[in-house]
């Protein structure tokens, strides 16, 4: 039943075409919903978010491999629908998702966020968590956070203090 | 002669095994196991779904370090079911849960704590035989082999849950961890990079293939055939290093058994899957610790990812059927970004304003003592790939209301500027005031919060009561003479700690069971001396 409904949804989508779209092959996904993960994504992150994620629809992409299929299966048919459906039944227009604009597609965020109806809590959770995690993966977006990254590439955050020590007046060193 | 580690990914034919035992899972359960049978002389198998992880040279010439590189992106997919994104069938709690050679251990944040007084009394109520004066002796070899310390490096996160405890006057304490020499890096939870988390695939699992035993990671179980009351074979296939099958498949055909270690979803599943589903209730009277989050933010960076992650709680709280523990930990960007539950330019703010400057704590929360609540069931879905249905259970509403209330005190006391709490919308606490508009977050419903676990226990459990028992007090799993079952799944109610070292010393229980069952000596070797790690046990 799920494969004949995105069957259709897919039939029927036509995201808006975006340069930055840079992928050509894929394992989960196909250009269609890539184009839509994309919109999902700079509603989340903000315009420009690949500048700090360039490779951001390759890791998704490569990480719904891991995902237990039937989940994997339900997010891409969640961005089927938001791409088809959402613009009408939530936002009242019949502009697809990625066509709205940055604003408008915000404002169907928010409304999922706060819907009495857990589906559409979910759908928002699971764009918000995949779009946040995955462009907070990025080495390039650590220095806003003041992460220094791991310790296997820095072994010196092992041996340097930080301005707040982790054990004041413990003279010992850290063992190596 | 030294056994083997075989990476299914690699394997280009279809194979047919016959060791004595057939463990299936590689995690705490059947690490001991594998060691314990091995050490009996048996020909043991470890059957193993995640991967292997191998060695690569290490920043020293002649140097070898494990290939885990600390970076979340790579080790989620790597060492966690479902590449960390497992949920409930509801999507209401996200499930972190090992898959990997080691399963749970070796992405656990250290912690190891014993079985609670109160749980085990519960349990005995249910017909389970462990007190703590016959568990004393497998506590004791857990403690001493692997070995279990107390590790007095805070990080900041610890440092100010101390502070704020104190000032609340809030006991608190040390948490021990099974690490060795920490190197304080801080990535526990992706995967200790260096060995010093004494883990199944650093002591129970290497040292059962120096004793003769074979792993095959990579080998994802589908089914166990059963003749009359014995399991005869073990049917299972390879996947690849994306977790699609192989086509390549494997039979294992067990002299003497299989034992179940698969956790307590992974163990109902193979169960399910084999059609043993014992009248309805293997799968069902599944519980979780529902984990509830707090992140202050303080006037100074604290780098939160860095330092030992989980070496101080208090127990406070703990005491009851729904009591809870706080403990803290190291965060990620990664794991934050996932759980802010924000977007635009809120999103960026959360992360900017309490990542640099953040400290974590969290509560476990008991779950599964009245035995009239809600509880979880692991079910099949289309693929036959297991899901968790599960509910919080009314009853522990009000108190992770309460303990999100009472983290928060404890980091405002600790001194921090404001306090992020995981709900939809998210809220941001700077005084007592605010405290009402946590207790208005209702935990029943998805998404309305953040809410993990760690811990999934039951779901084929042990229990006195024929409408709930799917294994013996002897381990062996109902109307089944040579299948056993030595992981979280045999709880009967959640434990109310953290699991590890119970599995530990359940597991060697069972694994002294099988070897009587089967002529052979089981042997303690570490029980005796020292002092146990918990004060006042």
């Amino acid at each position: 039943m799920a494969g004949i409904l995105s069957s259709v949804l897919a039939a029927s989508a036509h995201p808006k075409e975006r340069s930055e779209v840079t992928a050509t092959t894929f394992d989960c996904l196909n250009r269609k919903t890539a184009l839509i993960l994309f919109a999902v994504a700079e509603a989340v992150l903000g315009e420009g978010f690949l500048l700090k994620a360039p490779r951001f629809i390759e890791t998704v992409d490569d990480y719904l491999n891991y995902q237990r299929p039937a989940q994997r299966d339900q997010f891409l048919l969640a961005l089927l629908i938001a791409e088809t459906t959402f613009g009408l039944t939530i936002a009242g227009t019949f502009r697809h998702f990625s066509h709205l604009s940055l604003a408008d597609r915000r404002k169907i965020l928010e409304k999922l966020r706060s819907s009495s109806r857990s589906l559409r809590r979910n759908i928002y959770a699971a764009f918000v968590n995949v779009s946040a995690s995955t462009y907070y993966a990025s080495d390039l977006t650590w220095a806003d956070l003041n992460y220094q990254g791991v310790s296997v590439d820095h072994p010196e955050i092992l041996t340097q203090a930080p301005p707040i020590p982790w054990r004041p007046d413990d003279t010992r060193p850290i063992e190596d | 002669m030294a056994g083997t580690i075989v990476e299914g990914r690699n394997v280009s034919d279809n194979r047919t095994l016959t060791p004595d035992f057939c463990i299936i899972g590689s995690g705490a359960g059947g690490g001991v196991c594998a060691l314990k049978l091995a050490e009996a002389g048996f020909d043991v198998l470890v059957l193993e779904e995640g991967p292997n992880i191998p060695e690569v040279d290490g920043p020293a010439p002649g140097q070898k370090r494990k290939m885990l590189n600390e970076r979340e992106v790579d080790m989620y997919k790597l060492l966690y079911q479902e590449g960390a994104t497992r949920l409930t069938k509801d999507g209401g709690v996200k499930v972190l849960q090992g898959r990997c050679l080691g399963g749970g251990t070796a992405v656990n944040w250290s912690a190891c704590l014993p079985p609670r007084k109160e749980t085990l009394i519960e349990w005995q109520k249910r017909g389970l035989p462990f007190t703590r004066d016959n568990l004393d002796p497998y506590l004791r070899e857990v403690v001493n082999y692997l070995p279990i310390v107390r590790n007095d490096k805070y990080n900041t996160s610890a440092r100010k849950f101390m502070l704020g405890c104190a000032k609340h006057d809030i006991a608190h304490d040390n948490l021990p961890n099974n690490t060795h020499e920490c190197r304080e890096c801080g990535s526990c939870g992706v995967g200790c990079p260096y060995d010093r988390k004494m883990s199944g695939f650093v002591k129970w699992l290497r040292d059962a293939v120096d004793l003769g035993a074979t792993i095959y990671t990579d080998t994802k179980v589908d089914r166990l055939s059963a003749n009359g009351d014995r399991i005869s074979e073990v049917h299972a296939h390879f996947i690849d290093g994306k977790t699609r099958p192989t086509n390549r498949k494997l039979v294992v055909k067990p002299n003497k058994g299989v034992v179940m270690a698969a956790g307590a979803i992974g163990t109902p599943a193979i169960l399910l899957r084999s059609d043993l589903d014992l009248d309805n209730r293997v799968g069902k009277y599944t519980h979780i610790h529902p984990v509830t989050i707090t992140i202050g933010k303080y006037p100074e960076s604290t780098f939160p990812a860095y330092g030992v992650p989980d070496n101080m709680w208090t127990p406070e709280f703990a005491d009851g059927p729904t009591g809870y523990l706080i403990e803290t930990g190291s965060f990620y960007p990664v794991l934050s970004a996932s759980a802010t539950l924000q977007h635009g330019d809120e999103l960026h703010r959360i992360m900017r304003d309490y990542y640099p400057n953040g400290a974590i704590s969290y509560a476990h929360h008991t779950t599964g003592f009245d035995p009239n609540e809600e509880y979880g069931t692991v079910e099949l879905d289309d693929n036959d790939d297991p899901e968790l249905d599960y509910k919080i259970p009314k009853a522990n509403v009000k108190p992770m209301q309460e303990s999100l209330v009472m983290m928060t005190r404890i980091h405002l006391a600790a001194g921090a500027t404001s306090v992020y709490v995981m709900r939809n919308p998210p809220l941001e606490i700077k005084n007592d005031t605010q405290f009402n508009e946590i207790r208005k977050i209702d935990f029943t419903e998805p998404q309305r919060s953040t809410i993990f676990t760690v811990h999934v226990m039951g779901g084929c459990q042990m229990n006195k009561d024929n409408k709930r028992r799917c294994v013996n007090n002897d381990f062996t799993f109902s109307g089944k003479k040579n299948l056993w079952v030595a992981d979280g799944s045999i709880f009967p109610t959640a434990l109310g700690a953290n699991p590890q070292v119970t599995i530990y010393s359940l597991a060697l229980w069972a694994a002294r069971e099988i070897c009587e069952q089967n002529q052979a000596a089981f042997q303690f070797h570490h029980q005796q001396g020292g002092d146990l790690p918990w004060p006042g046990y």
